[in-house]
C-alpha cells in the first residue's frame, strides 16, 4: 500500500514535470513552424507548404528595422549604465559590516516590484515637467531604472564566495581599499557582471510598458512596433521575428554556458527578491 | 576611510534611483490628488481625493478583482508545476536532465516575452493546434471570455520559469542528506519529500508564490496582446486613462494604488508569511 502510494506520487510528479516542459516548449515550436508557412494568410495548423516569405517580409519592413536599430542601441546603453552602477553598488553591499545593508539592498531591488506602467507613466510626467522631450534620453532613463536591480542582484550573487578577509589581506599588503576591490572582488564577480549585463540587455530589448509611455511616433522600439502590429492584425511576420528571437536566445544561452556555465548562471539570475 | 569608499560606490545607484524613480513616483502621487479638467492636459488647482474614491465604486473594483482572480489562479498553477520542475532540475539522478531543465528555464527567462505571447496566441488561439485543449478549460475558443484563458496561459508562461528558478535556489540550499536520513529510517522517497523537504522549503514556496502574484498583477503586455480588449487589468485601465482620455490625475491614482498593492503583496504578505511559517 505504502509502496503503491509512493509510486503514484512519483508518477504524478513526473507527469507534472513533463506537462510543464511541454507547456513551455510547444507554443514556441508551433510559432517556429508557422513562420515558414507559404500561405499568404493565417490558416489552420499545420502549414502545407514552406517558404521564407515572412522572413523576407520582416527584412523589407522599415518600421521593424528602424525599431530593431533603436532597440539594440537602447539595450546596449541601458545595460552599460545599469551594469556599471549595479556592480559599484554590489561591491559596497558585499561588505557584511555595512550599516543598514539589508535596507540598502531592498532599495536597490525595489524597482523590480514597481509595476513597469507606473515607472513609465511617472517618468513621462517627470520628464515633461523638467522639459526633457528627447525620446531616446527618456527611454534610457526608464530602462536603466528597470534593469538596475537585475545587474546588482547578479553581481551580488557572484560575490558570495569572496571573503572579506581576502580584501583585508590585500589592504594589509599595502593596497588601497579601491585597489583591493578592483584586484580581488571584481575578477571574482566576472560571471555575475556578464550574467547581469546579458539580463539587462534582454530585459530592455523586450520592454513594452515603459517604452510605450516614453517613446514617440518617430522613435519606436521594436517591441512597440510588434505589439501594435499584433493588436491590429495577426500576421506571420511576427512568427518570423519570434523565431529569430528564439534563435538569438539559443545562441546567447550557448555563449553564456561556455563562459559561465548554466548551473552557475541559474544561481546568479534565478535568485530573486 | 572605509565608510568613504562605500559611500562612493553606493552614491551613483542611489542617486539615480532617487532621481528617476523616487522623484517621479512622488510627483505622480501629488498629481493623483489634483482635480481633472476635461479637455486639458494640465490638472486643476487645489487638492482632492476624488480619483481614489472613484476607484472604490463597484464599476472599478471589478477590474481589481479580475486582475487578482487571474493572478491568484496563475500563481497557484505556477507553484504546482514549478515545484516538481525545480525539484527535478536539482535532484534528478541524471545530469543531462538537470542541465537540460536548467537550460530551458534560463533560456525562457532571457527569451522575449512578446515572442512567447505571440507563440501562445498561435498555439492556443482559435486557429491553433492546442485550441481543443484550451476549450476544456471552460470556454469555446471563439467565445469572448476565452481571452481570459489566453491571458492566464500567457501569464503562466511568464511566471513559471521565474518561480521554478527561485525554487531551484530553495531546493539547492537543502541537503539531500535529509531525504537520505528519512529513507534510512524507512520513509519512502515521496514520504521524505512531503514530510521533510516541503516544510523546510515552505518559506521559499511562499515567497515564490508572492513574487508570481506580484508579477501577474503588475503585468501589462499579456492582457494587452492576448486580452482581445475583453480582459482589462488595472494596468490596462491606467494606460487607457492616460492614452485615450488624457485624464492624468485619475491614471496617476490608479498607478499609485497599484504600486501600493504590489508592495503589499511582496513585502507585507511575506512578512506575514514569515510570522505564520517559522523557519
Amino acid at each position: 500500500m505504502k509502496v503503491a502510494l509512493d509510486l503514484a506520487a512519483r508518477t504524478l510528479a513526473r507527469l507534472a514535470v513533463l506537462a510543464a516542459v511541454l507547456f513551455l516548449l510547444v507554443p514556441l515550436l508551433v510559432a517556429c513552424l508557422l513562420s515558414f508557412d507559404d500561405r499568404s494568410f493565417l490558416g489552420a495548423f499545420p502549414p502545407q507548404q514552406f517558404s521564407l516569405r515572412w522572413y523576407r517580409a520582416f527584412a523589407s519592413n522599415p518600421t521593424y528595422l528602424d525599431g530593431l536599430l533603436i532597440s539594440l542601441q537602447l539595450g546596449l546603453v541601458a545595460a552599460l549604465i545599469a551594469t556599471t552602477l549595479g556592480t559599484l553598488g554590489a561591491l559596497a553591499l558585499m561588505d557584511p559590516r555595512l550599516a543598514g545593508r539589508d535596507a540598502l539592498e531592498a532599495v536597490f531591488l525595489s524597482p523590480k516590484f514597481v509595476p513597469t506602467v507606473v515607472i513609465g507613466f511617472s517618468l513621462l510626467v517627470f520628464t515633461a515637467r523638467l522639459g526633457i522631450f528627447d525620446p531616446f534620453t527618456r527611454l534610457v532613463m526608464g530602462h536603466v531604472v528597470i534593469t538596475l536591480p537585475f545587474t546588482l542582484r547578479a553581481v551580488l550573487a557572484s560575490l558570495i564566495g569572496v571573503k572579506r578577509s581576502q580584501i583585508e589581506a590585500a589592504i594589509s599588503l599595502g593596497a588601497s581599499e579601491a585597489r583591493a576591490l578592483w584586484d580581488v572582488a571584481v575578477p571574482a564577480a566576472r560571471s555575475g557582471i556578464v550574467a547581469g549585463a546579458a539580463m539587462a540587455f534582454v530585459l530592455s530589448f523586450d520592454e513594452v510598458a515603459v517604452s510605450l509611455f516614453l517613446s514617440d511616433a518617430f522613435t519606436q522600439t521594436l517591441p512597440i512596433a510588434l505589439v501594435a502590429e499584433m493588436r491590429a492584425n495577426l500576421n506571420l511576420t511576427i512568427a518570423a521575428v519570434s523565431t529569430v528571437f528564439l534563435a538569438a536566445t539559443l545562441l546567447l544561452l550557448l555563449l553564456l554556458d561556455r563562459t559561465i556555465g548554466i548551473e552557475r548562471l541559474a544561481g546568479d539570475v534565478g535568485a530573486r527578491g | 576611510m572605509k565608510r568613504g569608499i562605500h559611500l562612493w560606490l553606493l552614491a551613483p545607484g542611489l542617486l539615480l534611483l532617487a532621481m528617476l524613480m523616487g522623484g517621479p513616483v512622488a510627483l505622480l502621487a501629488l498629481e493623483s490628488l489634483k482635480p481633472f479638467i476635461p479637455g486639458s492636459m494640465r490638472p486643476g488647482e487645489g487638492w482632492t481625493l476624488a480619483h481614489y474614491r472613484e476607484l472604490l465604486q463597484p464599476a472599478y473594483l471589478v477590474y481589481f478583482w479580475e486582475t487578482f482572480r487571474i493572478g491568484l489562479i496563475v500563481s497557484t498553477l505556477s507553484l504546482l508545476l514549478g515545484a516538481p520542475l525545480a525539484f527535478a532540475a536539482v535532484r534528478s539522478p541524471r545530469a543531462a536532465v538537470r542541465k537540460g531543465l536548467l537550460a530551458l528555464l534560463v533560456g525562457l527567462l532571457v527569451m522575449s516575452l512578446i515572442a512567447r505571447l505571440y507563440a501562445i496566441e498561435m498555439a492556443w488561439g482559435s486557429l491553433g493546434p492546442l485550441a481543443p485543449l484550451g476549450a476544456l478549460l471552460g470556454f469555446a475558443p471563439r467565445h469572448p471570455r476565452y481571452a481570459e484563458v489566453l491571458v492566464g496561459i500567457g501569464l503562466l508562461h511568464f511566471t513559471l520559469p521565474v518561480v521554478a528558478l527561485m525554487l531551484v535556489g530553495t531546493f539547492r540550499a537543502l541537503s539531500p542528506r535529509l531525504e537520505e536520513a528519512a529513507a534510512s529510517l524507512g520513509a519512502t522517497r515521496s514520504d521524505a519529500v512531503v514530510s521533510i523537504l516541503l516544510p523546510l522549503a515552505a518559506p521559499g514556496l511562499v515567497s515564490a508564490f508572492l513574487v508570481a502574484l506580484a508579477m501577474c498583477i503588475s503585468n501589462f503586455v499579456a492582457p494587452l496582446v492576448l486580452g482581445r480588449g475583453v480582459v482589462v487589468f488595472t494596468t490596462s485601465l491606467m494606460y487607457t486613462r492616460f492614452a485615450d482620455i488624457g485624464n492624468y490625475p485619475s491614471g496617476a491614482a490608479i498607478g499609485i494604488t497599484m504600486l501600493i498593492l504590489a508592495f503589499l503583496v511582496v513585502y507585507g504578505l511575506s512578512a506575514l508569511a514569515r510570522r505564520l511559517v517559522p523557519r
